[in-house]
């Protein structure tokens, strides 16, 4: 596959320990590492710079979007800001959650407390072998970040990676493309607006989700999965803290307004608005599918529900399934 | 512009009790808000939480004036809270009515319940310039007499003949309250369509309450021949963030708090699940 170009460079001896050292500086790096549970998480790491991409079961959204974040706080009758995040550092991503940073990054455009995060945070993907799940694909979406490393060779994905590169004097070549994995062992379906409407009371969204626990897990996994919710938290010295934390299409809910009504009363219903969300994009995103093909819900999911089977049924039927 | 769900200080001024459970808040925020009719705001009270609520008045003089039905968790701590409150306030969210819309137009205005809250913002912002709009109906259902939300003000209103009035109950058991007299139906608030006498190709039409009512009049006001971009009908969803992010109000593929709340007829045709 050919994805997008970028400025590269040819990796001297000597260049990703000055590199990482560089990266480093006043930064937390993180990297996703298998820990001895079998586990891949993202993880502090001390030095280096993997070569090697892995995907973290939970993955990067957790730095730029964490799962708990206050918002503001509030005393004596005043709102206060938030203490500034730390700088740091992302390494060893795959591509696929590159191109899940880039969604991210257009979803929280006008968000103060991602864009802050953001900001102080450098990025820098690596090659992956692709797994039996993956489905990533190339042309689906642009990459976001600052650095790639490839086997013998580097590419600047930002203003400041090229900076970075230069004062280590690197060498700048012409662009060349990402190194995508060859060939995913799956192929991915793609669904239309027109797909969903005429599936709109497809049987499958009601066998589907019947097995569905509104376990959530498919969703926190997600690197594009986004939904959140606003609740407070008192302290002792009186002080309250807005806190902005994770929410799911899947729980109970989530479509309902005061007075009870629920416009997602159901796990179908649900389901339904989940494939919609992933594969069609909501707002100023619609018509963008955002599924990266990681396969971090489909490998996670307890009961085997898998959006691209979904899919893959409106495709090859045509009729209602 | 870059949003950090912040919200601007507001003093709770007065509360005036409507009918149960229904009262109107009057803010004052610290910084004057601009607001057209059908955007939201969101009312954060530090330590319960926060919701979104509608004007039911043109903003004069900083005053934000909301009426709001005891309905959750958050809105019941409103209740008990006293004038003189501390209370944050974020927005004005949303379009709103395209107010160019209803320029020399006639206008149709159907609420149903609550639905009058943000109707009555609309409609005392048509009357404060009546003479650009032709004639003014509002057809407005609610379940009961006493549930009819700034009944006599309405009233007053058509007697002095700036709107044409007709008032639906979904139950009664007799029509002797306040309003017996107006009342013209038992019934729903579709059935109030019958003999208005509208002239639909300049006929505007806005559309607010409960989720039933979209079910049925909408395609009716579009069979009496009102065009599908002047149905306007605004949507109620759960807006947590009101910037078009965090997707719990999220219909047919648009973020009502940002897209909407207003959406034509036309736009909802095309937005399956929205109504």
């Amino acid at each position: 596959m050919v994805g997008l170009s970028f400025p590269c460079c040819t990796i001297q001896d000597g260049l990703l320990e000055k590199l990482a050292a560089e990266i480093a500086g006043d930064r937390l790096v993180w990297a996703p590492r298998q820990s001895e549970d079998g586990v891949c998480r993202l993880q502090v790491i001390n030095s280096g710079l993997p070569d090697h991409a892995a995907v973290a079961r939970l993955p990067f959204k957790k730095l730029l979007f964490p799962h708990r974040e206050k918002v503001w706080s509030y005393h004596n009758g005043q709102y206060n800001d938030v203490d500034m995040p730390q700088r740091i550092a992302l390494v060893g991503l795959p591509l696929c959650d590159l191109q899940a940073l880039w969604y991210l990054d257009q979803v929280f455009a006008e968000d103060a407390h991602y864009q802050e995060r953001r900001s102080r945070l450098f990025v820098a993907g690596a090659l992956c072998e692709p797994g039996p799940e993956c489905r990533c694909d190339a042309a689906l979406m642009p990459v976001a970040g600052d650095l790639v490393i490839g086997h013998d060779q580097l590419w600047a994905l930002s203003e400041r990676a090229v900076e970075l590169l230069m004062t280590l004097a690197c060498q700048m070549q012409d662009e060349s493309s990402l190194p995508w994995p060859e060939g995913p062992v799956e192929i991915r379906h793609t669904i239309t607006a027109e797909d969903l409407r005429a599936h709109r009371h497809a049987g499958i969204w009601t066998a589907e989700g019947d097995r569905c626990l509104s376990c959530g897990a498919c969703s926190a996994v997600c690197p594009t999965c986004y939904c959140f919710d606003l609740s407070d938290a008192a302290e002792v010295n009186g002080s309250v803290n807005r806190q902005r934390l994770w929410d799911n299409c899947f729980f109970t809910e989530h479509g309902s307004v005061a007075g009870g009504f629920d416009f997602r009363a159901g796990r179908a219903e649900r389901l339904r608005f989940r494939m919609e969300h992933k594969r069609l994009g909501f707002g100023e995103l619609r018509g963008m599918d955002s599924c990266v093909g990681c396969g971090r819900c489909r490998n996670i999911c307890p009961v085997d529900i898998d959006l691209d089977r979904i899919a893959a049924q409106f495709v090859t039927e045509g009729t209602d399934v | 512009m870059s949003d950090n769900l912040q919200p601007v200080p507001a003093v709770l001024a007065s509360i005036r009790p409507m009918v149960e459970d229904n009262y109107v808040f009057t803010f004052v925020p610290d910084r004057p808000f601009s607001v057209i009719p059908g955007q939201f705001f969101e009312i954060s009270l530090p330590g319960v939480g926060n919701f979104p609520v509608s004007t039911c008045l043109p903003v004069v003089n900083g005053r934000i004036e909301s009426c709001i039905r005891r309905a959750g968790r958050v809105t019941d701590a409103l209740y008990r809270l006293s004038p003189g409150a501390q209370v944050g306030l974020r927005g004005a969210f949303g379009n709103g009515f395209d107010l160019k819309l209803f320029a020399g137009q006639d206008i149709l205005l159907v609420a149903g319940g609550l639905g009058m809250a943000p109707l009555r913002g609309l409609l005392m912002t048509l009357l404060a310039e009546r003479q650009r709009y032709g004639r003014i109906v509002l057809l407005y259902g609610s379940r009961e007499p006493r549930l009819l939300l700034f009944g006599e003000e309405l009233v007053e209103l058509a007697r002095q003949q700036s709107i044409t009035l007709r008032f639906s109950v979904d139950f009664a058991a007799d029509l002797q309250g306040p309003f017996g007299g107006v009342i013209c139906r038992i019934g729903l608030v579709n059935e109030l369509l019958e003999d208005l006498q509208l002239e639909p190709p300049q006929t505007v039409a806005a559309v607010c309450g409960p989720p039933a009512l979209y079910g049925c009049i909408l395609e009716q006001l579009a069979a009496t021949g009102i065009a599908e971009e002047k149905i306007l009908v605004t949507l109620e969803r759960r807006m947590r963030c009101g910037i078009g992010e965090c997707c719990h109000c999220v219909a047919g593929g648009r973020y009502v708090c940002r897209d909407g709340p207003v959406f034509s007829l036309a736009e909802l045709r095309s937005m399956p699940g929205a109504i």
